[in-house]
């Protein structure tokens, strides 16, 4: 058996006549911290939909954890979403009304049973123990996304995606997400695949890929 | 004709088939066999029953049968609540006694006997010879094996996650057969039940207060007595027995509603014990499908009970007057034919009171003469239909052998001689065995204790 | 017969018996109610008579009692466990039990415990965290309450006698036993009571020297020589003479008359005569009660088989002539046909009212807002801990904490969590 989480092979996505991801191989193995990056339009957003199960191939073969995604109806797709995937924006699509814990919960109801211990402890996962009970907006920028993956880790996902996730985030702040993000993944074992433009933030993985104009140009691995 | 007739009891015992082999998930051929066998058993048996019997033995022996079901649904349901509801109640032996085909063979063969038994009613008269005996058992084990085996195609198509829990086939079956049963008449349950209700309600509520020593009316507000006076109506037997008709399938659904979770206080991740959690809610849900469906059917069958879809026979009553000597005359034969074997209303009046009675020649040849009013009731009057009269103000049957005698919900008999101009009953003697039975009862339903 | 004795003690205990006798006795009822209208009746009688009956009825009430005595039992064997006095016997107690191969790290856990708003206790070998009320006192007095009620139910039909009499002014008590003393008095009021319209009042004069007086009202109904007192109807206890041309002797009858309120007809035979008085009260032209005032006017008809040969009114104490007729009522006195019940059921009943009146009081507030939550933890050896949780409510919210609690020990990260929080 592969120990990938991931393999493609072939794998396009057509809008149209714009083919925003041309045929692509990519085998990523499981627990690797893949970045990816790109200018804009270059495929790397659309390489994430797909492997997070939020778009469909228009041909070729993609498998993620096994489960052969093309394979899978509307609500099997749904189920492996809520299921195997946690994603981090780069804007934090929180409810503004609800506290910090209360939109960790959301994500909860996904499995139709809130815990809001559970939650609670995510959230102290990521240091935000004494932010429960604060809205969104009485948050800084580095705690939202801090609570972004308390969200995404809540449902204890194989895959991690994050779209841009420092990309409005200073310096520091960056830098506490992202020494946050290797302590989970080292506790945890998921995968992280990050799409960033910051060569920065895409040293903290383990790999990079560079897409241009949907076609994978360049393969770097970095030293540990 | 019977064709039409016969369908509502061919879907009930499709749909009673299909229950089962889901309820029986591994017993699916036990299933098949007995329900068939069941079947064909209970179309024969009800059919010699019905002609060998005379009267309404017959009938009454299925509905007792009916009532055996109903009465089997409740002590399942009670079952079901307590053991949920109860800290340190076991009912292993029970969920391993319902996993056995002897369990599976005879649950469906009783239903199947049942629900032949209940086709077999609407069949229409025949001779019980044993060409007839041959032909109606060919004719229905051909249907059943027919729908069996229908049931059985529908049944492997409906996806696996849809269980059912014993508790919830037993009421959904039950539900089906009530169903079945409430289109005809003379097996009808709610309606005796309502009766039943209102009968226990008075008896209740007048042992309680003489056994708590609480005073009579004489000493109450009578605004408040009025509000007890409503526990001696139609109205409380009516809601009484909606209680008991619908208890048993809310019970089961609430059993379902509450089963326990399973325990996941062994996984460490909190993502997987919520999935497990979402997955036997999620089970809980889908077994909560069929006892809502045996509700809306239990409603179903309660709305036919209410509303049969039978015509009465109810004629207008016919102004009679008595003669000189005080005596009503009715002749044998005139615009109407006394011994036609319906009911004829006649309306006397005299002196500002007025009585309203019916003759009836009954299946024995004999002429009988009542009040259109019974002892207990409020003088809503007789229809009659189906070899029975009933009762508009309580909805009960009385055969038509035991009208002319007096007790119970059965109409008022009053003397008369039968000569050969006609009927002849005496009027004074009529106005006031009307005037004596209605003030009793008007007064029984309106307060007294 | 150690099986035999088993066999009695289980089913004394078990859970099931009561619903099953419940149940026997409602399928009893349903038998009854095909062969008679009577049902109800029916089957108390049938059960006074019968003593497999009456044995199976007084299984309720025991085995109430022996559920009452078990969950007391069990109740203070957790009551150890939590305080760390008990043995390691507890699986049977709890909702979910589990043994952990993991270090415990008990120190952390309590404070954590603690901020979350659970109550501590820490033994060497324990730690026990509870929260909220228990609903086991409601438990207590709900159980209560049905021993009360069967048993109550059990002791009136089988204990319960009856007499009835009517209870006239001047005259003695008709108690069962024949010693009641002398009714002074009956007196009825209106009440502004927002159940009862009429207050009844019937003094009692005492019965031997050193009694004292008693009032006998409506209810709760008074216990007189150990009977309770249970006015039924109202009438008049009347002297009637009567005279008629045709008679050769006058007729003269002490006639107790149902006939309140005024306008209720109650018939007087002349025996041995074609005749027949029917009487009833007049109404008072003002409005008021007669019964009240005393001030009583008689109706009365005479009739002679069927045909009313006339009818008039008779003031009390009066007379009525007419055609040779004579009609007099010298004495009219109030009276009350009254029961004279013996049965101590009905204070168990009572009781039970009360019982569970005060069973849901106190767990309605409890369960709603304050259901008691428990969770203990036992460290077996170094490496092994036995976490134990049980609710009475909000279970969601308790299992999240303990699965979180459990989590940490797995985890190892107690001492972490203190250090952020």
């Amino acid at each position: 058996m592969s120990d990938n989480i991931i393999e493609t092979s072939g794998l396009t996505r057509s809008y149209g006549d714009i083919c925003a991801l041309k045929p692509l191989d990519l085998h990523v193995p499981e627990g690797e911290w893949l970045s990816v990056m790109g200018h804009s339009g270059s495929g790397k957003s659309t390489l994430m939909n797909l492997v997070g199960g939020l778009d469909r191939p228009s041909a070729g073969s993609l498998r993620v954890g096994g489960a052969d995604l093309l394979a899978l109806s509307e609500d099997g797709l749904a189920r492996f979403r809520r299921e195997s995937v946690g994603i981090i924006f780069q804007q934090h699509h929180m409810v503004p009304y609800l506290t910090a814990v209360e939109n960790v919960m959301m994500a909860q109801y996904f499995h139709s049973v809130p815990d809001e211990a559970e939650a609670r402890t995510a959230l102290e996962r990521v240091g935000l123990g004494h932010r429960l009970k604060n809205r969104p907006g009485e948050l800084s920028g580095g705690e939202q996304q801090r609570v972004c993956i308390a969200r995404a880790i809540i449902n204890s996902p194989k895959l991690l995606l994050g779209d841009e996730p420092t990309g409005n985030l200073d310096h520091k702040s960056t830098v506490m997400v992202m020494e946050l993000l290797k302590e989970l993944r080292a506790e945890e074992r998921f995968t992280i695949i990050m799409v960033t433009h910051n060569q920065e933030v895409a040293a903290w993985g383990d790999r990079t890929i560079y897409l241009d104009d949907g076609v994978l140009v360049r393969e770097e691995r970095m030293s540990s | 004709m019977i064709a039409v007739k016969l369908i509502p009891h061919l879907l009930s015992w499709f749909g009673i088939v299909l229950i089962l082999l889901r309820g029986f998930p591994k017993r699916r051929s036990v299933v098949i066999a007995t329900s068939i066998a069941g079947f064909v058993i209970g179309v024969v048996g009800a059919f010699l029953l019905l002609r060998v019997l005379t009267g309404s033995v017959g009938f009454v022996i299925i509905t007792s049968v009916l009532g055996m079901c109903f009465l089997f649904l409740w002590g399942v349901s009670v079952a079901a609540i307590y053991s949920r509801a109860g800290r340190g109640v076991t009912t292993g032996w029970g969920v391993r006694l319902v996993s056995t085909p002897l369990c599976a063979g005879s649950v469906t063969a009783i239903s199947g006997i049942v629900a032949g038994a209940v086709c077999s009613c609407t069949l229409p008269a025949m001779d019980s010879t044993l060409m007839n005996l041959a032909m109606l058992g060919s004719i229905s084990g051909a249907l059943a094996y027919v729908l069996a085996y229908a049931a059985l195609a529908v049944e492997k198509r409906i996806s696996h996650s849809f269980t059912v829990s014993p508790s919830g086939m037993i009421s959904a079956v039950v539900a089906l057969q009530l169903f079945s049963s409430s289109s005809i008449i003379r097996l009808d349950l709610f309606s005796p039940l309502s009766m039943k209700v209102m009968k226990f309600a008075h008896d209740f509520v007048h042992q309680f207060m003489e056994s708590m020593l609480i005073p009579d009316h004489v000493f109450v507000w009578s605004y408040l007595w009025r509000y007890i006076g409503l526990l001696f109506g139609k109205e409380i037997g009516f809601w009484g027995g909606m209680f008991i008709w619908f208890t048993p399938v809310l019970l089961v659904m609430c059993a379902v509603q509450y089963e326990r979770l399973p325990s996941v206080a062994h996984i460490r991740q909190g993502a997987e014990r919520r999935k497990l959690l979402a997955a036997a809610i999620r089970q809980r849900r889908l077994r909560l499908v069929v006892p809502f469906i045996a509700l809306l059917i239990f409603t179903a069958a309660a709305y036919q009970s209410c509303y049969p879809n039978v015509e009465y026979w109810d004629p207008k009553p016919i102004v009679v007057t008595a003669t000189s000597s005080g005596e009503i005359i009715i002749p044998m034969k005139s615009d109407i034919d006394l011994e036609d074997g319906k009911l004829h209303k006649f309306l006397f009046k005299q002196g500002g009171k007025e009585a309203r009675f019916f003759v009836l020649l009954g299946p024995a040849a004999k002429l009988t003469v009542d009040l259109d009013a019974c002892a207990i009731c409020k003088p809503d009057g007789y229809g009659q239909a189906d070899g029975t009269v009933i009762c508009y103000y309580c909805k009960t049957l009385i055969p038509l052998e035991t009208v002319g005698k007096p007790g119970g919900c059965n109409p008022v008999p009053i003397t008369f001689t039968e000569k050969k101009d006609g009927v002849h009953i005496d009027a004074l003697t009529l106005i006031n065995e009307w005037t004596n039975t209605v003030q009793s009862t008007t007064k029984g339903k309106e307060g007294g204790k | 017969m150690k099986r035999l004795l088993r066999l009695s003690g289980n089913l004394l205990t078990s859970r099931f018996t009561s619903p099953v006798v419940i149940g026997f006795f409602l399928l009893l009822y349903i038998g009854v109610a095909f062969f008679t209208e009577e049902a109800l009746i029916t089957q108390m009688e049938l059960v006074r008579q019968s003593a497999v009956l009456v044995a199976l009825l007084s299984l309720l009430p025991l085995n109430i009692a022996s559920r009452i005595v078990a969950e007391m039992l069990r109740y203070i064997e957790r009551r150890r466990l939590f305080s760390g006095t008990a043995a390691d016997n507890e699986s049977e107690l709890f909702d979910e039990t589990i043994v952990l191969a993991v270090s415990p790290a008990i120190t952390g856990l309590q404070e954590r415990l603690d901020g979350l708003g659970y109550r501590t206790y820490q033994t060497e070998r324990s730690l026990s965290a509870w929260r909220g009320v228990s609903i086991f006192p409601a438990r207590v007095l709900f159980l209560s309450g049905v021993f009360c009620l069967f048993l109550g139910i059990l002791v009136s039909l089988v204990t319960r006698t009856s007499y009835r009499g009517p209870v006239i002014e001047g005259v003695a008590l008709p108690t069962p036993s024949g010693n009641g003393g002398v009714v002074e008095q009956i007196r009825l009021e209106k009440s502004t009571g927002s159940i009862l319209s009429k207050q009844l009042s019937m003094e009692v004069a005492p019965a031997r020297p050193g009694d004292a007086r008693v009032s006998c009202g409506i209810y709760p109904p008074t216990r007189y020589q150990g009977s309770f007192v249970y006015p039924r109807f109202l009438g008049v206890a009347l002297l009637v003479q009567f005279s008629a041309p045709d008679l050769q002797k006058g007729f003269e009858k002490h006639a107790i008359l149902n006939i309140y309120p005024a306008g209720k007809e109650a018939a007087v035979e002349i025996p041995d005569s074609p005749y027949r008085l029917m009487i009833s009260m007049a109404e008072s032209g003002d409005g008021s009660d007669p019964y009240m005032t005393g001030r009583m006017n008689f109706t009365c008809k005479l009739l002679k088989g069927n045909e009313m040969l006339f009818a008039g009114n008779v003031p009390g104490g009066g007379e009525f002539v007419r055609d040779g007729f004579r009609l007099a009522f010298p004495d009219f006195r109030r009276m009350v046909i009254t029961d004279f019940i013996r049965d101590y059921g009905v204070l168990f009943v009572w009781s039970a009212a009360i019982l569970f009146g005060a069973s849901f009081l106190f767990w309605l507030p409890v369960r709603l807002f304050f259901p008691l939550r428990q969770m203990l933890f036992i460290r077996h050896g170094t490496d092994m801990i036995r976490a134990c949780s049980r609710t009475e409510g909000k279970e969601k919210m308790h299992g999240g904490v303990f699965n979180e609690t459990l989590d940490m020990f797995d985890a190892g990260r107690v001492e972490r969590k203190t250090n952020l929080g």
